[in-house]
């Protein structure tokens, strides 16, 4: 029924369309809203920021709705006018490649076969991501309206911010500015998941980091929110860097950098980048394994060509190692985790929506998009990064003092096993934790923003304690986020799907389970499963050690408890329903819907087991070994799990010891895991003052070389300049003066012979006919 | 030829040609005479006698236009004759009939809109105006001597009186009589000239004078007949003598400054534009028919007499442009500045003549004479708006303040922006600035220069002489501008424009094909390809 598609593809697209474009919409009226129609102590810029993003979910949700489901036929594309762009090849194998939608808006410039499109992609993950984001952005906007209430007015005092005199800040309050830049956020990142292309992808994707900044930075007042924006926007640069060499190999090399395959309306097929490279499914290598043959479409009557066209392995290697870096950037990954710390300076909605559910996830977004693009090898260092990462982020988060900062480390501890379980070859477990992170991270963020709130923007542990009476609700709600990132519960052996456990239980075990296949094909790289394995257990370590130092205890602060009360209903409602996700998002486990959805997205040569050897030997689990993998990950995972649980209750719940003596008993492992292990330290001298070093040398030849080389040279300038003006005046102007009196005169001279007098006139004319005569007989004789 | 043959041609021709392609001449006939007897009987009262001219003028140009369609587009020539052979009706004619009738209409209009005449005195200046109308269409279609002269004299009879049609003012008195004493001297030198060359040919029909030239020379060279070549030279420039009166070419320009600054703008524009393209036609009609290039003798006659009129196109530009600088009235200016563009036109007669006359020696010389051809007749076409637009801007001007002088001009410009505007478009097409039509009929001319200096060198000094004459231009018509636009109020100022609406979009509908003449190049010149053709002439 090619009408039924052809109509769906269509709402598809412009329903999307609409969702992502509604946003923008809303920035530009809030960005005008104080100066235009509004004034500072309007609610209505949140208002509207809510109502767009709440538009935005009600089209993606009817998106979804209408999305071609399950069968993998539809992969698609189109230019907008011709739909009938069913690949031949993909419709014999329904089920080799994922469900698609493609196309382009238009074409932005062509440069002979090669064009730059402004397009989009959507399948499940696509989707899915559209909906989460509109969901947690949803909360988030009205959760702010409660946040950010006391930024409604004409002079708010930052109490954080000091002005020379140690007075606080007094500034105009930001309120219309804060929900313009979520909007602008919102747009960004729907537009970076909507993407058709990487150049797009690029796009968005420093658009996101341009918003990260101005949000990290918002109370711009303060030194050290300015500090952290800049740090974010810096390290951020590093990643990108690699993005763009990445995106360079592959325009070089492949020219392209359209994910899907389109036909345009002359019946033209522009193959895109996934099916180049992998064409249904394995990697192609030429026979030296030196290069990677690339798939590109042929014509009907097109004979095959003698030889294809290749890339060079290693340049191909290099393309997937530039977009990996730039997911390292992103997503706050080994070895630029550094700025995601720090950006908690930002407002905690803030935290809760671009820096734990979003925008960090992009990262992890960007490798399951691209994962066709990616070799085994880099794969293997996105499984390693992702291990590293995650182990890193959890021991600190042992010790960390504040309240964000636990959760900081935390989200960048679940990013690295979500990038484990993308590099060991489990997609599907990879956006699975994805998604279930989104929801149960952005409710942990949001309720320490509640506790935040009710304390008085008090955020050290050391101070909090026992708020559970005061905060009961917030207190049940970070209960559910906590046991859901620990994945402790109660499994069900019969079936693991259904047990008595939260969203967290389910994707983690798929991503260890993904770890443990791999592991067992590969016992080279049994490190791949052992750390997350041994992560599992510090997270809940430090998450239960947050629980319950916040809400448990006696209260170390008498005077923030007893000024501490529940926040508000529009407060507490976005926790409820990011509560009731986190608890049912993932209810069936592999054979729960968000799973099953976001697998129809799978590239098509993950299902099966495969094994490379251009470099080394790698092989990859499929389906079936991360099936079989999946019991007995599960029941290590728990039982880690609850002995973490159990350990940081007896310690944290029971206080066998004395806080002083529990920082007495490893003190150096404690410093270096309070120094972050270091890595500002590094970084700060390995690159931080080596810059600051070059740049003053700079400075110094700057003032004393260059400044007075161009200083003489601007004075002989001038000195040339007068001399030049003098030559005008004395000869150009003087000729062309000339030369107008002499026409003058001419003209005068003229017009004393037209003196009027007829019979002048008349001897004139036969004079000239003589004269004329004369003339002629003289030029010609005879 | 024998009365019997003559009789039998007549005969035939006769019948095959009716009145039919001649209807136009015969409409602006009756219109002459409708013109004259509305005031009898008091019609008059019912039906102006402008709305007899304007209508007589519209319909004459309607029926030209469509009459286009049916003219023998054919390399033979029996088919394109009328009455015996009288008048030739080509593309050629057919184009310059449709021109002169064009502008005659515009120029009624612009008569009736600036109301430059009372009811008494209507039909005696609207007879006059078709009768020299009626005359100029004679010239572009004239096949023989005698039609030429009648023609001439048909223009410039009516012109006489309605230089001085204003019978109460001594200037425009004294103006009509130096232009009637002068032209009826060139009358004289034109008739001997015409006669000298009839009386040599034998002949005074333009189809037999290249039959009766290959017979006088044959094969032989000018210098072996030097008794019929002197004769020839002296009339040909006796002939030239009497088309430079008509196109003031230098030194046959004295009329022109005086007659223009007593005619009426109005009609100095008549003058300026119509009479000049006129005698364009008819000129080039006449040394087609004499310069027959299989000639030798007369090709090389020819050569010659492109570089004369080259020499000639230098003296009347630089002239017409030097003598413009101190003229401070407006009408005496575009006198000038008239006198300037006829220089610039006969460069691309003389480069037409010479690249004609040596098209058997060289490869291309017959696509580049119809190339110059072409050029000609693109910038006749551009003059026809330019002219008229800055002659109609001063008419009404002159309607407002009574004043023609360019001093009690200055700072009008802002009380009337549209009206400045168009005389803008105007004056910057008349320098040849891009992108208005006067640029691309400059930049054909100097082409064809181009072609034809690699005859001759004169050629360069010609083109040289064009470009600085286009420099020497840009100075008093932005004048003009300076002194409406830029300069202050001043004492001198007489009292603010006020425009109809009426007068405003007279001046848009002339304006406007400046503009497209510039830019839609492509849209003009096959119809200018179509009258230079090789089937005309």
């Amino acid at each position: 029924m090619p009408e039924t598609a052809e109509t769906s593809h269509l709402i598809v697209r412009n329903l999307l369309t609409a969702a992502w474009l509604l946003p923008l919409a809303a920035f530009i009226a809030q960005v005008y809203a104080v100066e235009c129609w509004s004034n500072r102590l309007s609610r209505a810029s949140g208002l509207l920021g809510c109502a767009a993003i709440g538009g935005s979910l009600v089209l993606s949700l009817l998106a979804v709705a209408f999305f071609p489901s399950g069968s993998g036929s539809a992969h698609t594309a189109d230019d907008g006018s011709n739909h009938a762009a069913v690949d031949a090849e993909h419709e014999a194998h329904p089920s080799a490649t994922p469900a698609a939608l493609a196309g382009r808006y238009y074409t932005l410039a062509r440069f002979g076969d090669s064009r730059l499109e402004l397009g989009w992609y959507v399948d499940s993950l696509t989707l899915v991501l559209f909906v989460v984001i509109g969901l947690i952005a949803s909360c988030v906007h009205v959760f702010s309206l409660g946040y950010l209430d006391d930024e409604r007015t004409e002079d708010y005092r930052d109490e954080h911010a000091h002005a020379g005199d140690e007075q606080p800040v007094s500034r105009a309050g930001r309120f219309h500015l804060f929900f313009a830049y979520l909007s602008l956020f919102c747009f960004s990142m729907f537009g970076l998941v909507l993407a058709g292309n990487l150049l797009q992808v690029f796009a968005f994707w420093e658009l996101v980091g341009f918003c990260s900044y101005l949000l990290i930075g918002f109370y711009r007042e303060r030194p050290s929110a300015v500090r952290a924006a800049n740090k974010a926007i810096l390290v951020n640069r590093v990643g990108d860097f690699g993005f763009l060499i990445g995106l360079a190999v592959l325009w070089t090399s492949v020219g392209t950098l359209q994910f899907a395959t389109e036909v345009d309306s002359k019946g033209v097929t522009a193959s895109g980048l996934f099916e180049q490279v992998r064409g249904d499914g394995q990697l192609e290598l030429s026979d030296d394994s030196k290069s990677v043959v690339l798939q590109r479409h042929l014509e009907a009557g097109d004979e095959p060509a003698p030889t294809r066209p290749t890339i060079a392995y290693t340049l191909f290697v290099l393309a997937g190692l530039g977009i990996v870096a730039g997911s390292i950037g992103k997503s706050a990954q080994f070895p630029l985790q550094t700025w995601l710390p720090d950006a908690m300076e930002g407002p905690t909605p803030v935290s809760a929506l671009v820096h734990s559910a979003t925008m960090v996830a992009a990262g992890v977004y960007l490798v399951a998009r691209c994962y066709p693009l990616l070799a085994p090898e880099v794969l293997l260092v996105v499984a390693y990064v992702g291990a590293a990462t995650l182990f890193i982020g959890a021991t600190i988060a042992l010790t960390a003092t504040e309240l964000k900062q636990v959760l900081a480390f935390s989200t960048i501890s679940q990013l690295g096993y979500m990038m484990l379980a993308l590099g060991v070859g489990g997609w599907g477990a990879g956006v699975f934790h994805l998604s279930t992170h989104a929801f149960f991270k952005s409710l942990l963020f949001l309720s320490a923003g509640s506790v935040i709130l009710a304390c008085h923007h008090e955020q050290r542990l050391d101070r909090l304690g026992g708020l559970r009476h005061r905060l009961p609700w917030t207190a049940a709600a970070m209960l559910i986020g906590t046991l859901a990132v620990t994945g402790v519960g109660i499994p069900n052996p019969w079936a693991p799907g259904y047990s008595l456990a939260l969203s967290g239980f389910h994707s983690k075990d798929m991503v260890l389970a993904s770890a443990l296949a791999f592991v067992r094909l590969n016992p080279l790289h049994s490190l791949l499963y052992l750390v997350p394995l041994a992560g599992a257990g510090i997270t809940a370590v430090y998450m239960f050690r947050l629980w319950l130092k916040v809400f448990v205890g006696r209260p170390a602060d008498q005077h923030v408890f007893e000024h501490a009360k529940e926040s508000p209903p529009v407060v507490l409602i976005p926790l409820a329903v990011l509560a009731f996700f986190s608890v049912f998002s993932a209810v069936g486990g592999e054979s729960s819907w968000l799973y099953r959805g976001l697998v129809t997205s799978e590239p098509a040569f993950v299902a099966a087991s495969s094994t490379s050897s251009a470099i080394w030997p790698i092989t990859h689990p499929g389906h079936e070994e991360i099936h079989a993998a999946h019991g007995a990950a599960g029941l290590m995972v728990w039982l880690v799990a609850m002995a973490g649980a159990g350990i940081a209750i007896w310690i944290f719940g029971y206080q066998p010891f004395s806080a002083d003596e529990l920082r007495a008993t490893f003190p150096r492992l404690r410093q270096f895991l309070l120094d972050r292990w270091r890595f500002d330290a590094l970084y700060d001298l390995a690159v931080v003052q080596p810059v600051l070093r070059i740049s003053r040398q700079a400075i110094a030849i700057d003032r004393t070389v260059i400044d007075p080389l161009l200083h003489g040279a601007s004075r002989l300038l001038v000195q040339l300049a007068g001399w030049g003006r003098r030559i005008d005046e004395l000869l150009v102007d003087g000729a062309v003066v000339g030369i107008g009196a002499w026409t003058w005169r001419s003209g005068e001279r003229l017009r004393r012979l037209q003196s009027g007098q007829l019979r002048q006139y008349v001897l004139w004319l036969g004079l000239s006919v003589v004269v004329l005569f004369g003339v002629v007989t003289w030029m010609r004789p005879g | 030829m024998t009365f019997a043959e003559l009789v039998a041609q007549w005969l035939q021709q006769g019948l095959k040609s009716p009145l039919g392609p001649f209807a136009p001449e015969l409409v602006i006939s009756a219109a002459i005479v409708g013109a004259l007897l509305v005031r009898l009987g008091g019609f008059d009262r019912a039906i102006p006698a402008w709305f007899v001219a304007l209508g007589g003028s519209l319909l004459a140009l309607l029926l030209a236009v469509t009459g286009l369609d049916d003219v023998p587009r054919t390399l033979a020539v029996d088919d394109q004759l009328l009455f015996t052979g009288l008048l030739r009706l080509d593309p050629w004619a057919a184009f310059f009939r449709v021109y002169v009738l064009l502008f005659t209409a515009l120029i009624v209009g612009l008569i009736v809109l600036t109301r430059l005449v009372d009811h008494e005195d209507n039909p005696d200046l609207f007879a006059m105006l078709l009768g020299a109308t009626l005359g100029m269409l004679l010239m572009c279609s004239a096949n023989h001597v005698l039609m030429l002269f009648l023609g001439i004299e048909m223009a410039s009879i009516p012109s006489y009186a309605m230089t001085g049609f204003f019978k109460g003012r001594r200037q425009s008195g004294e103006a009509a009589l130096k232009f009637a004493v002068y032209g009826a001297a060139a009358a004289g030198i034109l008739l001997y000239g015409l006669s000298l060359v009839c009386g040599i040919l034998g002949t005074a029909d333009l189809q037999e004078f290249s039959p009766k030239l290959a017979l006088i020379f044959g094969d032989a060279a000018l210098g072996d007949r030097v008794a019929e070549t002197r004769g020839l030279a002296l009339g040909l420039i006796l002939i030239l003598a009497g088309f430079g009166f008509k196109l003031s070419l230098v030194p046959f320009h004295f009329w022109c400054p005086d007659a223009f600054e007593g005619a009426a703008a109005e009609i100095a524009a008549y003058l300026s534009v119509a009479s000049k393209g006129a005698a364009f036609a008819a000129l080039v009609r006449f040394l087609a028919a004499i310069f027959d290039p299989t000639i030798p003798a007369m090709a090389s006659m020819g050569y010659g007499a492109g570089i004369v009129l080259g020499g000639v196109a230098i003296l009347t530009a630089t002239l017409g442009n030097l003598a413009a600088y101190p003229q401070t009235n407006l009408k005496r200016l575009f006198a000038y500045s008239t006198i300037a563009h006829a220089g610039y036109l006969l460069m691309g007669v003389a480069a037409w003549l010479v690249l004609l006359s040596s098209s058997l020696v060289r490869q291309d010389g017959t696509p580049a004479a119809q190339r110059a051809l072409e050029g000609l007749v693109y910038y006749l076409v551009a003059y026809l708006f330019m002219n008229l637009v800055v002659f109609a801007a001063t008419a009404m001007i002159r309607n407002q303040i009574f004043s023609e002088d360019l001093r009690r001009w200055s700072g009008l410009g802002a009380s009337a922006p549209l009206l400045t505007g168009c005389l803008a478009v105007g004056l910057f097409s008349l320098i040849g600035v891009p992108p208005f039509g006067g640029f691309i009929g400059k930049l054909f001319v100097f082409s064809s220069l181009v072609d034809a200096s690699s005859l001759h060198g004169i050629f360069w000094i010609v083109l040289a002489a064009g470009a600085i004459n286009t420099v020497f231009s840009l100075f008093y018509y932005v004048k003009i501008l300076r002194v409406m636009v830029l300069s202050p109020r001043s004492a001198e100022t007489a009292g603010e424009l006020n425009v109809e609406w009426a007068d405003n979009s007279y001046l848009l509908m002339i304006t406007i094909p400046i503009v497209v003449l510039g830019l839609a190049v492509p849209l003009v010149l096959p119809i200018c390809q179509w009258a230079a053709g090789p089937w005309s002439l």
